[in-house]
């Protein structure tokens, strides 16, 4: 490569990197800036700390809010549709890659179908009425395990078929229960699988606005999501206690990206080959 | 095993495949969560009621899905992939940049939305005063002119991390034995671009189009946040939730309505699906 051309490389390389720096960094790290300004700051000087920083907003935003209580209801909710979801995909996922059962295909196209639609919420409204799963934990719980289905069946379904069968026949040898066997051999070989499942099925559920607004009408079952944006809705020009309330209800949920991000990335760089 | 399997079926069954096929029920039904309302059928009176707007919005909202589809399907893969082609080194930076724009898919529709509202605050938000600086004022989410453009960005800013790390991993299956073979060979920068990369990434292109003409079509949590349907940005996908749950409470015309947004889906669905088959060919046998 010639000094030229690589200059020029160098240059795009670095140019997109202030670009997208600019585009998802300046947004974010302006929210962040807002959460430590005083509200005259924020109405005289919105650009600047020259007020100094103050972290009021933030005891403001946890007090006025109820944020504890709602990150308490989003982690209950999320971990455990989440769980649930994922280990439902794995019961699923292996009958159908071992074509155990004489409908493996029709059972696949199903769920390749139930990833392109939709789940409509106005007869899930019904349902949930109907059922007594409205306004309740668990029932909010059970609404939301058919949505990570779909992707985690499919997603399973890929790794299964990667197993050698023959890890199955030793075990069913061995004498090992049905259970036993996805526990102790198929677990630990699929986990960064299982991992990917559980992480898409939790941000769904977690990330949820019309699911709290729909099938929930207490105000101490509320998850984060609805919480904060009802906060918006009745301190509409409170925006420097409101970004210390996003900043809040962001932290867990970064957190676990960070921590995760490389498995996330990585399986997502993988679905399109 | 069984167990097992019918426990997860079933749990599909009465909560993705039942509600699809109650949906289209009520659709033929004037279905009202108002107290004290019997519900009776009314054959297709909901379907003819979109068809000749007796109940106003269904022809706008059928503009505004077109309008938001085209936008974020063309605006989004254009952006990633110009990224991608940039972003798929094994830098530690490309590494710091291929997280930094997944950010927003972690935070979700209600902090993305909040995020934007604020900075667009037509009461001192930083648009307001850059606006401001060159003589220019807007009500920005609350304006006619700018509200759809506006949620169509920050539909595609939401997504864009998603768009373009499938495009990097198109790029990634590009063998770099044919880059260097051509490199050899003198070919310029352009050729490389239209003659290799562009249709052996091909697959990747397919997946992303189709992901988000398919995501873009029923989604409506983001434009609930920011605008909650006003000012043009009144998708269909948004019009069947506010009918059914807002004021007029019309349960069976917000089912007609997202039995015809089913319709749309599955037309353009189908090659999502063909393609789908193809990989499960190749997985099932």
């Amino acid at each position: 490569m010639s000094m030229t051309t690589r200059t020029a490389h160098r240059v795009s390389r670095i140019s997109t990197g202030v670009l997208i720096t600019l585009l998802f960094g300046i947004p974010l790290a302006y929210v962040l800036m807002i959460s430590f300004q005083t509200p005259t700051q924020f109405i005289r000087d919105p650009m600047s700390l020259s007020q100094g920083p103050t972290v009021s907003n933030y005891s403001a935003a946890w007090t006025q809010g109820d944020l504890g209580q709602q990150l308490m209801n989003t982690v209950i909710y999320s971990v455990a549709a989440a769980a649930i979801s994922t280990v439902l995909s794995l019961l699923i996922a292996y009958p159908v890659a071992r074509r155990l059962v004489r409908w493996h295909r029709w059972i696949y196209i199903s769920f390749v179908i139930g990833m392109c639609l939709p789940i409509p919420v106005i007869p899930l409204f019904v349902q949930a009425q109907r059922m007594h799963l409205f306004d309740n934990r668990i029932g909010y719980i059970v609404l939301h395990l058919e949505m990570g289905l779909p992707l985690g069946v499919l997603l399973l379904t890929a790794f299964v078929a990667g197993i050698p069968e023959e890890l199955d026949h030793a075990a069913l040898l061995d004498g090992s229960s049905y259970l036993g066997f996805l526990a102790r051999i198929v677990l630990p070989l699929a986990w960064p699988s299982i991992v990917i499942v559980f992480l898409y099925s939790l941000l769904g559920v977690w990330n949820d606005i019309i699911g709290p607004i729909v099938f929930l009408a207490s105000a101490d079952l509320f998850p984060v999501t609805r919480g904060v944006y009802q906060f918006y809705g009745s301190n509409t020009s409170a925006w420097t206690t409101m970004s210390a309330a996003i900043v809040i209800v962001s932290l867990p949920v970064m957190t676990l990206f960070i921590v995760s991000q490389r498995q996330l990335l990585r399986s997502t760089l993988g679905a399109s080959t | 095993m069984y167990i097992g399997l019918f426990l997860g079926l079933a749990v599909f069954a009465a909560f993705g495949v039942l509600p699809t096929a109650a949906n289209i029920l009520i659709s033929f039904t004037d279905y009202t969560s108002l107290p004290g309302t019997g519900t009776s059928f009314t054959g297709w009176s909901n379907y003819v009621a979109m068809a000749t707007t007796q109940l106003p919005g269904f022809m706008d909202s059928l503009k505004a899905t077109v309008i938001f589809v085209v936008g974020v399907t063309v605006i989004q893969n254009a952006i990633g992939l110009m990224l991608a082609h940039r972003m798929q080194g094994d830098s530690r930076s490309a590494a710091v940049l291929r997280v930094l724009c997944f950010v927003p898919i972690v935070l979700g529709v209600t902090v993305v939305g909040l995020i934007w509202l604020l900075l667009f605050d037509p009461a001192g938000g930083p648009a307001t005063s850059v606006f401001g600086f060159f003589g220019v004022q807007s009500a920005f989410f609350g304006s006619d002119s700018l509200a759809m453009p506006l949620v169509i960005t920050v539909q595609v800013w939401q997504n864009l991390g998603f768009t373009t790390v499938l495009f990097i991993g198109g790029l990634k299956a590009i063998p770099a034995s044919i880059y260097e073979a051509a490199a050899l060979d003198g070919v310029n920068a352009w050729k490389r671009f239209h003659k290799i990369t562009w249709p052996l990434m091909a697959p990747s292109v397919t997946v992303n189009i189709l992901f988000a003409v398919i995501g873009s079509v029923t989604t409506y949590n983001l434009i609930y946040v920011l605008t909650d349907g006003q000012y043009g940005t009144n998708t269909l996908g948004m019009l069947a939730f506010n009918s059914a749950f807002g004021a007029t409470a019309d349960l069976g015309y917000g089912a007609a309505v997202t039995t015809v947004l089913f319709v749309i889906t599955v037309i353009l669905a189908l090659p999502v699906a063909a393609l789908l088959r193809g990989r499960e060919r190749r997985i099932l046998g």
